[in-house]
């Protein structure tokens, strides 16, 4: 009776013993897998703004919205040295534009599409000539085309004007075509000419036969730069 | 006499060359009696030594089989989260449609300038650039996957500037302005 009652509880022991080892192991799964979801870089934003930004980014990913325009930004605060609630209000507010890029595009829009979208709204321009953009040039890609109409806008081309020449422009050549249109437009602004003027010179260049734009430049804004 | 004891001894080992009959349940009783010994804790180092045998029911193995596969999908994860990678030679190098991207800055009183962006995590310290020669230029070239980037120079660790030659980003949430950068594919 005393030998069955110890073989009882061995086995009983054996099988808690093998149940707590794959409970530990899920555990461990589970934590490893939460921990991973969560992205490293946000360990080096502002500890007191970090809580509010990862409940940010974690309602935006829900969202269906990326999340590296996010973390970017909170990174930029934090290297910058802003102040926590500062930082919260610029990722609260990317969100917030990435959101609206997101309603207007649809949800087939790309992370590279939202992110020149929300630049484009942020810089003023109106909802419509964004729908003008996606409805003239739908079968391709739009990230290019926005951010160059952001870029301009930023240059103070009023929106109509960016959007039309955009348009007209990616109609007739590539993604890259139209990055080495926006290189030689901000060339000739260094320079001294006025925005507007420069890209409507620019723009009869592209809609005239024999453009020249080869597209061997492939990138905007970082090459060649000019004395201040 | 001896004819007794020679027939008596033929009778014994007659009797002890019969075959014996033994219970056909008698391996299940002496493994059973076996099985239900308790269990002498043995010395550490034959512990370690003695081969075991593990049994686990489908379920547990199934369970087994999960965590593993979990655990080796939360490593894979987890290193390709942190960026890892992203140091091995020739990983970086090797992603199609990656650019060389020159950023280059006129500061002839700097000591000091680096690029920060979107593109190495606002790390004041990830990028600086070198001077070209004694003109004042500062350069450095940058591998930059296709995407729109988010950038400013910091001069001497402290001042931040905008690229003089590249467009302004919107939303300036932090009171210095930043450039932003289109690599196109």
């Amino acid at each position: 009776m005393s030998k069955l009652f110890t073989n009882r509880w061995a086995r009983l022991i054996s099988s808690g013993f093998y149940a707590g080892v794959a409970a530990l192991l899920f555990c461990f799964c589970s934590w490893k897998i939460a921990a991973a979801q969560q992205d490293p870089r946000l360990e080096r934003v502002d500890p007191q703004a970090r809580p509010a930004v990862v409940a940010i980014i974690d309602s935006a990913v829900a969202a269906g919205l990326p999340a590296e325009p996010l973390i970017d930004r909170a990174l930029e605060g934090t290297s910058k040295k802003a102040p926590a609630p500062l930082i919260v209000a610029a990722v609260r507010r990317l969100a917030g534009d990435l959101g609206k890029a997101r309603k207007l595009l649809g949800p087939g829009a790309r992370a590279a599409e939202l992110i020149a979208a929300a630049d484009a709204l942020r810089w003023g321009t109106p909802s419509q000539v964004l729908l003008r953009i996606q409805r003239e040039l739908g079968n391709r890609g739009l990230a290019v085309p926005l951010g160059l109409t952001a870029d301009l806008a930023a240059r103070g081309v009023p929106p109509d004007t960016a959007a039309a020449m955009v348009i007209a422009a990616a109609r007739r050549v590539t993604d890259a075509d139209l990055l080495a249109l926006q290189r030689e437009l901000e060339r000739s602004i260094a320079l001294g000419a006025e925005p507007v003027a420069a890209s409507a010179a620019i723009l009869v260049e592209v809609a005239a036969p024999g453009t020249g734009l080869s597209g061997e430049p492939t990138m905007t804004g970082g090459p060649a730069r000019r004395k201040p | 006499m001896s004819e007794q004891q020679d027939e008596l001894i033929q009778r014994v080992v007659e009797e002890l060359r019969r075959p014996v009959a033994l219970d056909s349940s008698l391996d299940e009783r002496v493994m059973a009696r076996i099985r239900n010994e308790p269990v002498r804790l043995p010395e550490p180092r034959r512990w370690l030594l003695r081969p075991f045998t593990l049994r686990l029911s489908p379920l547990g193995a199934l369970a087994a089989a999960a965590g593993f596969a979990a655990l080796v999908a939360a490593t894979t994860l987890a290193v390709v989260r942190s960026g890892w990678l992203a140091g091995v030679p020739g990983s970086a190098g090797a992603t199609p449609g990656v650019a060389a991207v020159p950023f280059v800055l006129y500061a002839p009183d700097a000591h000091s300038v680096s690029v920060v962006g979107d593109f190495n995590d606002w790390d004041a310290a990830a990028t600086p650039l070198k001077p070209a020669g004694p003109s004042g230029t500062w350069v450095v070239t940058v591998p930059l996957a296709p995407g729109r980037y988010r950038y400013a120079f910091v001069i001497d660790g402290t001042r931040w500037v905008p690229d003089p030659g590249a467009p302004l980003a919107p939303a300036d949430d932090f009171g210095t302005p930043n450039s932003v950068l289109t690599v196109g594919s």
